[in-house]
């Protein structure tokens, strides 16, 4: 409960039904004073109008007609208007009152509310004991003559009891509506909150269960699409992302760990065994380390780069490149080197659209390509360069020699980490070449793909060559 | 050349300062990011080698401190992060080179004596360059070698331009990659070497002295001295 009272959306709730119940109030304030302020200046006009008649009445043709046509009226007429006249001496003269108020003696001239009582009437017209009755009224005097020393008293009040009596009931009303707009802002606040809290609380469990180490875990989707689906669905990216990158840090950890401890293992026995060899075993085990530790710090490199380069990290780094102008630009980089290896490096490309990428990451995959081929299309003479558009959209890069190729059997293979085929391990190399690319690939979301290259006459095999196919997505222009 | 070292690695440190005094320079060594600061701020030095991860202050803040203070010394980071993003926040916080760990130490040598040249020849707008015999001119972008015209490919003559721009001085495979091609990467292939051997074929084949020479172990040298 303290709780659901603490969370923001509850303290909203109370704003808003402080706000509300303001509104409810004010309106029924106004409602409640334009109703009844009118009646009440209503029965007071009628009062004064009475007391005018009476007082002209009286002014023509004196007391003893006054008398009479009070006690007319309050003999044959019911309309809750009360009449009193009293003489100087102090004796009623005529009037429906029964009693002389005690008010009058002080409230001459201003209006005054009192209590008064009068018999009960059944629906037959007979009395039927006494009822308190309220009333509102005025009381003036007249004199006779401007010289008499004793005056006239008139009375006339109209019976307010029914009009008080709405009053009372409307008041009590707008009361009665003001609590129930507090009492269903509070509830509705109070099952907001619950619902709010509910779903906030399942975010939560979710933190709580990936800080408990199940990274795994996903906030669910309520399905509603509103901004809570919202910020699960950002979450959830977040924590994809998030998998991801310790998933890369957790695979290099492991490839260091496993490819890095038997050269080093190496090197330690060697060392050993050189403390006690002689001079000449000592520089040959100081050259064979420093070879050694050459080739595992390549190694360690290139397994950091793909980590990096698989997380996502440089990511931000891509925007449109285009990639005739670099497959140009290493094309003229390496140009010199395949005249030199005995290859004709040729460049085809057409016009292609711009593809989303990182110049240095793309160059770095041609120039593998270009190692490779330079490196393992023996007997060859011809390595293609070639850049094209695809119909989607996209683009596509390759390189194609005419080399003895890669038997289909072993295509997947050549892309996994420290994979060497058979005639690929006498020269030098770490084997991370390749999945260097894939990683390249994967991080501009392009595929990879080695199809069969150039044809020409040499070898047992058929003679087809090797062509790496980068082929790229087509730029979403974001 | 009076060298600042903030390096933590003490063998590290130890290593790089004896080569650097064998190779002629005077070495002053940090072993942290404030002394390195302090000793930045009240000597003078011809240039700064500053390591990125210090204890105490690391090497961006550093050189940033320095660059606010108005100090212009060359410096140049060593670090072991080596991806493009890393050298440009190097490059930004007012580095003048980037050098990712492991190097050869040929390699930095060179690279801190090109740091040296730049502030030797400070912003001055060099249109000409000449070595021994051999002439380039940025403005008409034609080279001449004893006065005969040497025509090269627009590539050949930024190779040319660079080598001549760091004369007498040794030039590292990977600094020509990354100055003339732009490329931050290694190819396996000896993609340089034979681009020098072209421009040697055109700049000194016809001539009884060779300019442009390998130094073993290193790099190249464009140079008209014995």
């Amino acid at each position: 409960m303290l709780r659901l009272l603490r969370t923001t959306s509850f303290r909203f709730t109370v704003i808003y039904v402080l706000l509300f119940t303001t509104a409810v109030g004010v309106l029924g304030a106004v409602l409640y004073g334009a109703t009844f302020g009118a009646a009440a200046r209503q029965t007071e006009q009628t009062i004064n109008t009475e007391i005018t008649v009476l007082a002209d009445l009286f002014a023509t043709s004196g007391p003893g007609m006054l008398t009479r046509v009070i006690r007319q009226r309050t003999a044959w007429r019911d309309d809750g208007i009360y009449m009193l006249i009293g003489a100087p001496s102090g004796a009623v003269l005529a009037g429906n009152l029964t009693a002389l108020p005690p008010e009058t003696l002080t409230a001459e001239g201003n209006f005054f509310d009192f209590e008064f009582e009068r018999p009960r009437l059944d629906a037959a017209g007979r009395e039927q004991g006494i009822e308190q009755r309220k009333g509102r009224g005025k009381v003036v005097r007249f004199r006779a003559s401007p010289e008499a020393a004793q005056s006239y008293l008139l009375i006339v009040a109209r019976d307010i009891a029914a009009q008080e009596f709405l009053r009372d009931r409307v008041a009590k009303v707008i009361m009665r509506i003001l609590y129930a707009t507090v009492a269903l802002g509070v509830v509705i606040g109070l099952l907001f909150s619950r619902s709010l809290l509910r779903r906030v609380e399942v975010v939560n469990k979710t933190a709580r269960a990936i800080r408990a180490g199940d990274l795994s875990k996903r906030i669910p989707q309520s399905g509603a699409g509103d901004e809570l689906d919202h910020l699960s669905t950002n979450l959830n990216s977040m924590l994809d992302q998030i998998e991801r990158l310790m998933a890369g840090m957790r695979e290099v950890s492991d490839n260091i760990a496993h490819d890095l401890r038997s050269p080093i293992t190496r090197i330690k026995n060697r060392l050993i065994d050189a403390q006690k060899g002689d001079a000449t075993a000592k520089e040959d085990a100081l050259n064979a380390t420093l070879i050694d530790t050459e080739n595992m710090l390549d190694t360690f490199n290139a397994l950091l780069s793909i980590a990096r380069i698989q997380s996502g990290e440089r990511g931000g780094a891509m925007k449109p490149i285009d990639l005739v102008a670099i497959a140009e630009e290493m094309a003229e980089l390496y140009e010199p080197a395949a005249q030199d290896a005995g290859f004709n490096l040729v460049m085809i490309t057409s016009p292609t659209p711009p593809v989303k990428g990182s110049r240095e990451l793309v160059s770095q995959a041609i120039a593998n390509f270009l190692d490779n081929a330079l490196k393992y299309a023996r007997g060859g003479d011809r390595i293609e360069l070639k850049v094209e558009p695809t119909e989607i959209g996209g683009a596509v890069l390759s390189v194609s020699d005419d080399g003895p190729g890669v038997a289909e059997g072993d295509r997947d293979r050549i892309r996994e980490r420290f994979v060497r085929l058979d005639e690929g391990r006498s020269t030098p190399g770490s084997g991370l070449g390749l999945s260097l690319v894939a990683a390249i690939a994967r991080g501009h979301h392009a595929d990879l793909r080695f199809e069969d290259g150039l044809p020409h006459e040499r070898g047992e095999d058929g003679g087809r060559g090797l062509r790496v196919v980068m082929a790229f997505p087509p730029f979403d222009g974001s | 050349m009076r060298i600042l070292l903030v390096e933590d690695d003490a063998e590290a440190a130890a290593f790089v300062s004896k080569g650097l005094r064998q190779a002629g320079h005077v070495v002053e060594h940090a072993l942290d990011g404030e002394s390195g600061l302090n000793m930045a701020t009240s000597g003078e030095y011809d240039a700064y080698i500053v390591d990125r991860m210090l204890p105490k202050l690391d090497g961006l803040s550093l050189l940033t401190k320095r660059r606010d203070e108005g100090d212009e010394t060359p410096a140049l980071f060593l670090s072991a992060l080596g991806e493009v993003d890393d050298r440009v926040s190097g490059l930004q916080a007012g580095g003048d080179d980037y050098l990712v760990k492991p190097y050869e130490f040929s390699e930095l040598i060179a690279r801190v004596e090109a740091l040296g040249r730049r502030r030797a020849a400070p912003a001055s707008v060099t249109t000409r360059y000449q070595v021994g015999d051999l002439e380039l001119d940025l403005l008409t972008r034609t080279v001449r070698r004893a006065g005969r015209k040497i025509d090269l490919q627009p590539r050949e003559f930024r190779l040319l331009e660079y080598l001549m721009r760091h004369a007498r001085q040794v030039v590292t495979r990977t600094m020509l990659l990354e100055n003339v091609w732009e490329y931050h990467f290694d190819p396996q292939t000896n993609v340089i070497d034979v681009h020098i051997s072209r421009l040697r074929s055109k700049i000194d084949k016809d001539f009884s002295t060779p300019l442009l020479r390998t130094v073993r172990g290193a790099g190249y040298t464009l140079s008209d001295a014995d």
